[in-house]
């Protein structure tokens, strides 16, 4: 029999995941993967921390390239597809070359969008040279070399960083931890306003105002001249870099030129296949599932895992994905589950802008379908487990979950006779209180002879029993 | 008279003075170096089951009515041997399974392998310690060449800066090991607890994560992940002394911590300072038990902590790397010397043909009569009456149907055997379902030798006389060799077995040849490795710390293996919301045949404990009943409201019969252990019928 002939068009995260998973199902079939970047698949979602410092650079791919050799995968790296050519089952790469396919997979990622701010793009069509994009390992290594060039100048680097959602909020707090002074705009009302309402957004711009880095918000930067970058409201920031993190969207360049059905995402339905072939898939932030597409790795990930069943001849239907997104910057805790400010339901929340917390749960039917917990994250790893596990609550949980722990301290001294004192050798505090001394109590209730850990409260009830009145 | 020996129950076998000749007194041997005297409740008290009423004096055979009449030895033994040829006969040797257990002694753990083999013919043997540490086991074997639960002596835990126990409850399972907790905080040292209960070991650490059950894999790797962030990995270490790191490495780039957090339930907060604590000290140590080797993806958890210990460059240095508590008392020898379906003494492996060569040698037999591997421990519970499967089972020193995990299917396998012969000291509730009970002595009233977590043999001596009427499993398998027409004979003298033992355990991994009952008593246990004629450095016969040169591994390089999270087998979904896990409390051991007929050893039965949040939402309170179900059976117990757990997580102690009616007999692919520390439960108020509550 022909072996199916597996084309997948992009070699980021999901396409990592894909592989890993086929090679683990032992898919019969010959695998290309064709990446445009010349860098074999890397940790994309570790970029900040490498910006930050608290991860080395090289230590951020995902697979060697001689693991795809091993396991007779033919990865193409620096391969950029010009288009698909659905009739003829092949795609067709910029050097002109062919590559036929029975099933082909589009994992092209997302692309980030260029505010419309003038001078962003010089004349000569390129990039200003203070302006920095934040998406691929080329633009982190670009941004830190140019932090590197200008760390040379006596004075402090100055950094606007356009965008403030969980992007830009990493990189502003990641150059701010390199030593750079920076700054946040954001266009709309508050920071992170696709995730958290107003107060969240609130609480956020004070804690970054703690931290050093001034927030302007319902600015929209309109012009960068060689005084700065002047915002809408006025004001001009004077800036040595630029970073631009103000979103992107799917890369649907070939899925649009090949006919395929593309509304924000290419749209894929129950198996990731595009709903007008049903030979051609999309995981990851270039796909479209039931109105949404996903912009995580944790999602692109189940998708993966699910194409390979799927492409492995299980019996599976993808039922979207719940996602949980953190903020992987020092000194801000942020998580969002679900979408919290599009989802249905009973609303619970505690703010506390004294000291810096929102937490707000949205509960149906006594599940947690959304949340966001600003400041305080003590609870997460319990609230994200309810929240992905759907587990169904008592009325009183939601507020429960969001209330401190109740401390459970105790003092030896005022334990009651009948409490276990010895757990080795199962002696309670009155038989304790009973012997005069250390000695007494070892010799005859064997308490302190086991682990020795009852060694102080054996002591201090000793000592507290038989204190001259 | 005073004797030294040692405590019948856990892997620590504390030194213990037993005098008197009619009732024995239980004192300390403080001279003795794992506990210097001190032991827990269980210890004090173990004497007490010597004379106890329900001790069992003479062989039972079951009538047909269903009820045990007494018999004569020689009756017993006699229609035990005529129905075992008569099954050998009809359906070939492997008809015949033999269950034991790593409270055996050496010697008898010796003998029971030897007597499948060679006298009755059968591959179908294996023993509880499967359901013990056979998870580290194999790790360690893989990793390192060959598999000791602690590679250097117990002592050392208190020298470490940071020492890290992953899902171990020492102050209760253990408690005079927990002495060296209180010594490791004295000394200013961290101490890390790893655990979804805080116990009474947690209550004792500087730092607690409580992951999800079933998430300590996750846990590791996003350990490592952070390790290699950091910085702070051995690169020399891990040139000179280890193979495969590259792989490894990539493999935790996926575990950022944030991902971390979301499988395990532990803030990368949490995970990045443990990260930070372990990347800067000194000395790190990390011990696992039986929490994150009870799953089905055991072994390669324990594999994720290996390979941190290694990333630090920590194995085979003074006072630091990976180890394993080994539970039960000889869980340790009980895996070394053949009564493993794929083992031979000395730890080898029964299809490599030297090993074959070598032990046939000893037992003067040609080396084709051995035969192959067999089922692993559930597997052949499993196949008990089936087809295939053995139709007699003999069971020493095992308690199955307390012990085994899907304890309702065991039930009905044993139900479907023609013949279940359990040779006990007590009514256990497995002997309670045999044809054939044979009456055993118990620890004080024999002599032989165990092997306990550290590796150091150590040697349990007869203190008393045994009642009129009991023989020792030595004397049962002597005899029974006998009736089967063994080929060769089997010895009932201890020291003699030890001597052979050494001799079938040359060369091999675990190698006792050079040990000596003189020589146990003398330097208070060995440790093995101990060839002949070889004295280690410190004057003393044995090895007392492992890997300080080399590893077990043809390179003499530890091997990193890449590993990967699955999770659980079974996890909760909306008709099972909450995790189940299982554990021991400090007042019992293992199934509890012995410790809860010990009137000091408080007994108040199994119970269900969980958090006031997971209370309020079942509409149950502190000492209400509750009936505990999985889709494999289902338990009715009080509850017990602490704070203590995880609030989506319940956890039953599983010395009765109970908690492993529900337990998932998935088993780990390697080890084949199964998965006793998670599954997915539904809790519900316990129904009543007239006042009653019925449980099925």
């Amino acid at each position: 029999m022909k072996r199916e002939k597996l084309v997948i068009v992009g070699n980021g995260m999901a396409t990592t995941r894909l592989v890993e998973e086929l090679v683990a199902r032992r898919y019969e079939g010959d695998i290309t993967i064709l990446g445009d970047e010349d860098h074999p698949a890397y940790n994309r979602i570790l970029l900040s921390a490498v910006l930050e410092g608290t991860h080395p650079i090289d230590a951020l791919t995902l697979r060697q390239p001689d693991w795809y050799a091993a396991q007779g995968i033919d990865l193409r790296l620096g391969s950029r597809v010009l288009e698909i050519e659905r009739e003829l089952r092949d795609v067709m790469l910029v050097d002109g070359q062919k590559i036929v396919f029975d099933k082909l997979v589009l994992a092209t990622g997302a692309i980030p969008t260029l505010p419309p701010i003038r001078g962003l793009i010089q004349l000569d069509g390129s990039l200003h040279p203070k302006v920095h994009a934040f998406r691929s390992l080329a633009d982190t290594q670009r941004l830190l070399d140019a932090m590197e060039e200008l760390s040379v100048e006596s004075r402090p680097v100055r950094a606007v960083v356009v965008g403030g959602g969980l992007l830009g909020l990493q990189v502003a707090r990641a150059l701010s931890v390199r030593g750079v002074e920076t700054e946040v705009v954001e266009g709309t009302e508050h920071l992170l306003s696709q995730q958290v309402d107003r107060k969240g957004g609130t609480v956020l711009k004070r804690h970054l105002k703690k931290l050093g880095t001034e927030v302007y918000t319902g600015a929209r930067a309109i012009r960068l001249t060689d005084e700065g970058l002047k915002l809408d409201t006025g004001y001009t920031l004077d800036a040595d870099l630029i970073v631009l993190t103000a979103g992107g969207r799917p890369s649907t360049a070939l899925a649009r030129g090949a006919g395929l059905t593309v509304r924000r995402g290419l749209v894929v339905g129950e198996h990731l296949q595009s709903v007008d072939d049903d030979n051609i898939f999309a995981i990851g932030d270039c796909a479209e599932f039931e109105g949404r597409v996903t912009g995580f790795v944790p999602p692109a990930w189940e998708q993966a895992t699910l194409l390979a069943a799927h492409l492995s001849g299980e019996d599976v239907k993808y039922e979207g994905s719940r996602s949980v997104a953190r903020l992987r910057a020092t000194g801000l805790d942020v998580a969002v589950l679900g979408d919290p400010e599009h989802t249905e339901g009973d609303i619970v929340e505690v703010t506390n802008p004294i000291i810096g917390t929102h937490r707000k749960l949205v509960v149906d039917g006594n599940v947690i379908v959304a949340g966001t917990l600003i400041g305080d994250l003590s609870r997460i790893g319990l609230i994200t487990q309810l929240f992905d596990r759907r587990t169904i609550l008592s009325d009183t949980e939601p507020g429960e979950l969001l209330m401190a722990e109740r401390p459970d301290g105790d003092s030896s001294t005022l334990l009651p006779d009948e409490a276990e004192v010895c757990a080795c050798a199962g002696v309670n505090a009155g038989r304790i209180r009973s012997c005069r001394t250390f000695e007494e109590a070892k010799e005859k209730t064997r308490a302190t002879t086991g682990c020795g850990g009852c060694a102080s409260v054996v002591r201090e009830l000793i000592e507290a029993a038989h204190v001259p009145v | 008279m005073t004797t030294t020996t040692h405590c019948p129950y856990c892997s620590l076998q504390c030194g213990m003075k037993l005098s008197g000749t009619r009732k024995l007194e239980v004192s300390e041997w403080a001279e003795f170096p794992v506990n210097k005297g001190a032991m827990c409740r269980k210890g004090w008290t173990s004497a007490e089951l010597l004379h106890h009423r329900e001790r069992l004096t003479t062989p039972l055979i079951k009538e047909p009515t269903g009820e045990f009449r007494p018999a004569s030895w020689e009756e017993a033994l006699d229609y035990v041997g005529e129905r075992l040829n008569g099954l050998r006969a009809q359906h070939g040797p492997d008809s015949i399974g033999i269950f034991g257990g790593g409270g055996l002694t050496n010697e008898k753990a010796y003998q029971l392998g030897k007597f499948a083999r060679v006298a009755v013919g059968t591959s179908q043997i294996d023993y509880n310690g499967r359901w013990c540490m056979s998870s580290a086991a194999n790790a360690g074997s893989r990793a390192f060449g060959v598999d000791r639960g602690l590679p250097f002596p117990l002592a050392d835990i208190a020298e470490a800066d940071v020492l890290i126990l992953v899902g171990s409850n020492l102050a209760e399972t253990m408690p005079p090991a927990a002495r060296h907790l209180v010594e490791s905080r004295e000394k200013g040292h961290h101490v890390v607890v790893i655990d979804p209960r805080r116990t009474a070991t947690a209550d004792k650490a500087d730092t607690f994560l409580q992951p999800v059950p079933g998430t300590d894999l996750a846990l590791a790797q996003s350990l490592l992940h952070l390790i290699v962030a950091n910085g702070h990995v051995d690169e020399e270490y891990v040139a000179s002394r280890t193979t495969g790191w590259e792989a490894v490495k990539n493999s935790v780039m996926s575990w950022w911590p944030e991902r971390g957090e979301r499988v395990t339930g532990i803030p990368a907060s949490e995970l990045k300072e443990l990260a930070d604590l372990v990347g800067t000290a000194e000395k790190v140590m990390i011990l696992t038990a039986r929490g994150p080797e009870q799953q089905a993806q055991g072994s390669d958890t324990v594999l994720a902590w290996i390979n941190i210990a290694l990333a630090l460059g920590m194995q085979g240095k003074e006072h630091s790397g990976y180890g394993c508590l080994t539970g039960q008392g000889n869980g340790q020898g009980g895996r070394e010397h053949g009564q493993k379906s794929d083992q031979l003494p000395g730890y080898r492996m029964i299809d490599d043909p030297a090993a074959r060569e070598h032990v046939a040698g000893v037992w003067g037999i040609p080396a084709e009569s051995i035969p192959g591997k067999g089922r692993s421990a559930y597997e052949l519970l499993d196949a008990l009456g089936q087809d295939n499967g053995p139709k007699a089972l003999l069971v020493f020193g095992s308690n199955i149907i307390v012990s085994a995990p899907n304890a309702n299917h065991v039930g009905e396998r044993l139900d479907a055997l023609e013949l279940l012969v359990v040779a006990d000291m007590v009514m256990s509730e497995t002997a309670a379902r045999a044809d054939v009970i044979l009456p055993i002595t118990q620890w004080a009233e024999e002599t032989g030798t165990m092997t306990n977590l550290e590796g150091r043999v150590i040697l349990r001596q007869r203190a008393i006389t045994p009642p009129a009427g009991v023989r020792s499993d030595l004397e049962i398998i002597e005899g029974l060799a006998e009736r089967l027409k063994s080929p060769i004979a089997f010895s009932v003298e201890p020291e003699e077995i030890f001597a052979e033992l050494g001799r079938a355990s040359a060369g091999g991994k675990a190698d006792y040849s050079g040990i000596t009952y003189d020589l146990i008593r003398e330097q208070k246990g060995v440790f093995w490795p101990a060839p002949a004629g070889v004295i280690g450095t410190d004057g003393h016969v044995g090895t007392e710390r492992m890997f300080t040169e080399s590893f077990a591994t043809p390179s003499g390089r530890a091997n990193f293996i890449a590993v990967e999270h699955r999770g659980a087998a079974e996890q909760p979904d909306a008709e099972y919301p909450v995790h189940l896990t299982t554990g021991r409390v400090l007042a019992q051991y293992q199934s509890g045949a012995q410790t809860r007929r010990i009137r000091d050893l408080t007994d108040d039965g199994a119970f269900v404990e969980m958090h006031p949040m997971l209370a309020t939402r079942l509409g149950t309170a502190d000492g209400e009943l509750v009936r505990v179900e999985t889709r494999r059976g289902e338990m009715v117990a009080p509850v017990r409201v602490v704070r203590t757990i995880r609030p989506d997580t319940v956890f039953v102690p599983f010395h009765w019969v109970g908690a492993n009616k529900l337990t998932n007999d998935a088993l780990d692919p390697a080890s084949r252990m199964p998965e006793f520390k998670v599954c997915a439960a539904r809790v519900s108020e316990a129904a009543k019928v007239n006042g009653q509550v019925v449980v099925a």
